[in-house]
């Protein structure tokens, strides 16, 4: 059973291939090829992603054709600003592997890898279990 | 009863009864966490130290809370409270006879404003616990639903993929868990050095780590004058990191994880925006690769009890010290 989110990453991410505008007949036919899905059903969330502001339309005839707001590489850009900036309200919300650090801390951090007799550059280790 | 419920001594300095709650406010909000903060074993086992500032910080909001209590209850007002004490174990204990002599309207209205002011400690603190945590979720909600969108699923990699060169991993905690990780960063850690920081990320989220990192900031909004919550809220994270570390050293070795750690940060100057992470990094680091002989239990178990004793001390005397019942 897919969901509702499933969807909404097929049609952008068609949007976003195609790199133009496309009405929902033109989705729905290349959703086709890979299972069935129904017009109405992209229709709707078509018109979901367009109220979120994730595309936007303009008339076409009597259909609508669509269009990403923001290219891929916008959107993931900003979700790496919200993993790796420091805005006060987004910090707590995620937990990061490691906090940005200053060009300072990276060589404290390299420092304290020699100083333990191990290579920063150094990825590998031999015989270390997986 | 009646003995043991004692009431205030007649020489009992006027004001003297907010002293016991104000000592253990200004023993756990100043002294405590700087002692805490600065110790060496904190560090060594993160967990332990974690459940000592949550009693620090339990302690701190009954002290207070208590403070309240006391600077409004006048030392004679206390014997109503007293009298309301005692009623309400007598009738627990013998399910019988009236809660006080004369009802409700007995009780000063003095008392009343001095309950309420006590309540309203932990209520206020309650109330600013939940907007944080509303306010992550919401971040977590909107950030999850782009992340749907844009991120994509590599065959054998329990994790969602960002397309792009910065090295980045971290985890979207909650009740829909996601570990996302970057394709720079896939590109700069070896296959060893990806277990290890998944294992970290998965870490945070079986320990639901993201509570305790609410509750920190909160209670760092909370009480933002006093050491404790200033010295909680970096502390808290820091040493959240370190408990994940430590579980995922079970499942990866220390050099994966160490050159991960680095490999991790090295990448991602040039900077967009510093966190004040840096120095907690260099310690995560030292602590990775250092490995000490596991605690043996004695010492353990000392230390152990010296938490629980530090930080129940002041519940149990904040207690004790209700008016009217030592008096």
């Amino acid at each position: 059973m897919r969901r509702l989110g499933d969807l909404e990453a097929e049609i952008m991410d068609r949007l976003w291939r195609w790199g133009r505008p496309a009405t929902v007949r033109e989705i729905v036919d290349d959703i086709n090829h890979v299972r069935p899905v129904a017009y109405t059903t992209v229709m709707t969330v078509a018109d979901i992603l367009h109220r979120k502001g994730l595309l936007r339309r303009e008339k076409a005839g009597r259909a609508w054709r669509y269009e990403p707001e923001r290219s891929r590489e916008e959107y993931t850009a900003a979700l790496m600003q919200d993993a790796l900036g420091n805005t006060e309200d987004r910090q707590g919300a995620l937990q990061r592997f490691v906090e940005h650090m200053s060009p300072e801390d990276v060589s404290a951090l390299a420092a304290a890898l020699r100083a333990m007799g191990r290579a920063p550059g150094g990825a590998e280790e031999p015989g270390a279990p997986a | 009863m009646t003995g043991l419920l004692g009431y205030t001594s007649p020489l009992l300095v006027a004001g003297a009864h907010v002293l016991p709650p104000l000592t253990t406010t200004l023993m756990v909000g100043v002294l405590l966490p700087k002692a805490l903060a600065g110790s060496d074993r904190a560090h060594r086992t993160p967990r332990l130290a974690l459940t000592a500032w949550t009693l620090l910080g339990v302690s701190l909001i009954a002290s207070v809370s208590l403070t309240a209590l006391h600077l409004l209850l006048p030392a004679a007002g206390s014997h109503h409270l007293s009298r309301f004490a005692e009623a309400c174990i007598v009738s627990l204990g013998a399910h019988r006879g009236p809660l006080l002599p004369n009802g409700l309207a007995g009780v000063d209205t003095r008392v009343w404003a001095a309950l309420c002011a006590a309540a309203s400690v932990p209520a206020a603190f309650a109330v600013v616990l939940v907007r944080e945590l509303l306010r992550a979720r919401r971040v977590r909600i909107r950030h999850a639903e782009l992340l749907r969108l844009v991120g994509s699923r590599r065959p054998g990699l329990p994790a969602t993929v960002l397309q792009h060169d910065t090295p980045a991993v971290y985890c979207l905690p909650g009740r829909a868990p996601h570990i996302v990780v970057s394709s720079g960063a896939l590109q700069v850690l070896t296959e060893q050095q990806v277990t290890a920081v998944l294992e970290h990320e998965r870490a945070h989220i079986a320990g639901r780590h993201h509570l305790l990192v609410a509750a920190a900031r909160a209670f760092g909004a909370s009480f933002r004058t006093l050491p404790l919550a200033r010295l909680a809220r970096t502390e808290v994270p820091l040493l959240l990191e370190m408990a994940a570390d430590d579980r995922a050293l079970r499942r990866c070795s220390r050099d994966a994880l160490a050159t991960a750690l680095y490999a991790v940060a090295s990448g991602q100057t040039p900077p967009m925006a510093f966190a004040a992470g840096g120095p907690s990094a260099v310690l995560r680091m030292r602590r990775i690769l250092t490995p000490h002989a596991p605690c043996s239990p004695a010492p353990r178990t000392v230390f152990v009890a010296l938490t629980a004793v530090v930080a129940l001390t002041p519940l149990v005397l904040a207690c004790c010290a209700v008016p009217g019942i030592t008096g």
